[in-house]
């Protein structure tokens, strides 16, 4: 792919932290501690983003996303059950925020919105990607990114968007596929 | 399309503006964060605000009329005096029946308050479903209905005490002097586990099969097949062991001292039928503490501790949440005074924290939002008629 452009910096996924650290650092996020809120934010934003990002194909729309969530997560920071994991919880929230926000998108654009913007510039990026990922439904979009960016099971994807598993195996097959036709692979 | 072509491209791909949109995001998460919740206070100032809140309190407590020093909860950091515990027992708060022992026998208390003696009993435990007790007099053990309907009994070679009914409500474990036995829930049969135990109730492995666990009489911990007596596992428990606790899923075992609390991992092959002793690992507790009870919570990890506290001003008690995990205990509840008993309601969302002293029962809750609700008058609900100051009631169990 190799796009050279003064705006793109390199990716450097940050390794999300332990089940013992993050529980550890939500513990002293909750006890008001700066540096731990600090800590979380830079363990999982770029994730949360890149999810975002990967849906709604906007750049703007994605960084309110993921400000978004990591708000809602500030919000909830006392009631969090620290037992449970923190990344599943964020990341539910930005895709199924990102994928309102497509839906939204997709009905202005139905109805005329003069302000409704059509698909991303695809000049920053990977192009034949971005452009065929723009073309499945933001549904697809999502399990997708859910699946293969953010590591979770059919199962899980299931849960967090609240579909039944075949749902999320019919939409995956169909996602592949069109991929695959678009770039032009060959099944 | 191939997946693994598409999982690199969707983490290798840079995005553009990402690292300025990370540096936003920073910016505005950590201004959120700061409105929510300003910066500490120095710890000098703290503790001068902590100690005019104390003067405060005592003010209060002063000023308040006898037998009004029930503490309102406060979460995590310590109680505060209100002046409101209700006067007597008239139901149970959050729900469920109790089982209260008196100098006269147990008493069932329903969730409206209604209570009834069962008889002449010296102990007595729930079975699973609260359809039934077991209760021990002397030699014998019974079955009861919680109307007080007698429905067997058996009589053992020596004392009889400790019953602890199986979860599946199919059998009964209790120590007959010091063996420790299991009858079958209806009466017909019995089992000898171990000819000598230690003087530590027995703990049901939770899920299910009729597996137990004990303390024999060379103190070493024992999980055994109840229908066969036939030793699953053993391992040396945790000096002083005074309690046991196990936890709903079966994965972990408590070990209770005076002196602290222990956790041991049990590996099962549910399959296999195989019940493997981990290691035991203390729980962290503050120091110079004396455990006065400690258990599981109805459904999960959690364990509740109650600790004492020796001051020149007296004990200090305070009940604990612990998070077996690592997390730091949670205060849910402190005074000064001696509380001297901890169980869990069914649902875990209340521990009932017995304090004689006050004559109270404080159903505390364990979760933020819900109000704590103190009772007074308690032992004299369970001694109707006696003049002088009765003695306070000891809390057998609370069920479903």
């Amino acid at each position: 792919m190799g796009v050279e452009n003064d705006a793109i910096e390199a990716v450097n996924l940050a390794e999300p932290p332990s089940g013992r650290e993050e529980r550890k650092l939500i513990r002293e996020a909750q006890r008001g501690s700066a540096q731990a809120l600090s800590d979380l934010y830079a363990a999982h934003w770029r994730h949360a983003h890149r999810a975002a990002y990967f849906v709604v194909h906007d750049g703007a729309a994605a960084e309110d996303i993921a400000q978004d969530a990591f708000l809602a997560a500030i919000d909830a920071l006392d009631r969090f059950d620290r037992r449970r994991p923190f990344a599943p919880w964020l990341h539910r929230i930005v895709v199924n925020r990102a994928v309102d926000w497509g839906r939204r998108e997709s009905l202005r654009r139905s109805v005329g919105d003069p302000e409704a913007k059509s698909a991303p510039p695809p000049e920053a990026i990977g192009e034949d990607l971005m452009e065929a990922l723009a073309q499945l439904p933001v549904e697809q979009r999502a399990v997708v990114v859910l699946r293969y960016l953010l590591d979770y099971t059919p199962g899980e994807v299931a849960r967090m968007l609240e579909l039944p598993r075949g749902t999320v195996n019919s939409r995956l097959r169909r996602a592949l596929d069109k991929l695959g036709d678009l770039l032009g692979e060959e099944r | 399309m191939n997946e693994k072509r598409l999982r690199t491209l969707l983490r290798e791909e840079p995005i553009p503006g990402a690292a300025e949109a990370e540096r936003r995001g920073l910016e505005l998460v950590a201004r959120a964060y700061a409105e929510r919740r300003p910066e500490r206070q120095p710890v000098r100032l703290r503790r001068l605000a902590a100690a005019l809140a104390v003067a405060t309190l005592l003010a209060a407590l002063i000023l308040s009329p006898a037998g009004a020093a029930v503490r309102d909860w406060v979460d995590d950091v310590f109680t505060a005096g209100v002046d409101n515990a209700e006067p007597t027992l008239t139901g149970v708060p959050g729900g469920g029946s109790l089982l209260v022992q008196s100098p006269r026998g147990p008493w069932v208390v329903q969730a409206d308050g209604s209570r009834r003696l069962l008889g002449s009993y010296e102990e007595a435990t729930w079975s699973p479903h609260g359809l039934f007790v077991a209760a021990s007099s002397g030699r014998t053990l019974s079955a009861i209905e919680p109307d007080g309907t007698p429905r067997w009994s058996i009589s053992a070679r020596a004392r009889v005490g400790d019953p602890r009914w199986s979860p599946s409500g199919f059998r009964i474990a209790y120590r007959a002097g010091t063996s420790l036995r299991v009858e079958r829930g209806d009466g017909t049969a019995s089992t000898t586990i171990a000819a000598a135990s230690a003087e530590v109730p027995p703990v049901w492995y939770p899920p299910g099969p009729h597996v137990l666990a004990y303390l024999n009489a060379e103190r070493r911990l024992v999980v055994a097949e109840a229908d066969t007596g036939s030793t699953i596992d053993a391992a040396r428990a945790s000096p002083g062991v005074v309690g046991l606790s196990w936890s709903r899923d079966g994965d972990e075992l408590l070990e209770i001292t005076r002196r602290g609390i222990w956790l041991r991992d049990v590996r099962i092959g549910k399959l296999a039928g195989f019940f493997q002793l981990g290691a035991a690992a203390r729980v962290e507790l503050p120091a110079a503490a004396v455990v006065r009870g400690a258990a599981f919570a109805p459904g999960g990890h959690t364990v509740a501790v109650l600790l004492e506290r020796r001051s020149a001003a007296g004990p200090r008690s305070e009940a604990l949440l612990v998070d077996p995990s690592g997390g730091p205990a949670r205060r849910v509840f402190a005074v000064s005074g001696r509380l001297t008993e901890l169980v869990w309601s069914p649902d875990g969302r209340r521990l009932l924290l017995a304090w004689p002293a006050a004559d109270q029962w404080l159903f505390v809750p364990t979760k933020r939002g819900d109000r704590l609700r103190a009772i007074g008058d308690v032992a004299s609900v369970f001694s109707p008629g006696r003049s002088s100051r009765a003695p306070f009631p000891r809390i057998e169990g609370w069920c479903c």
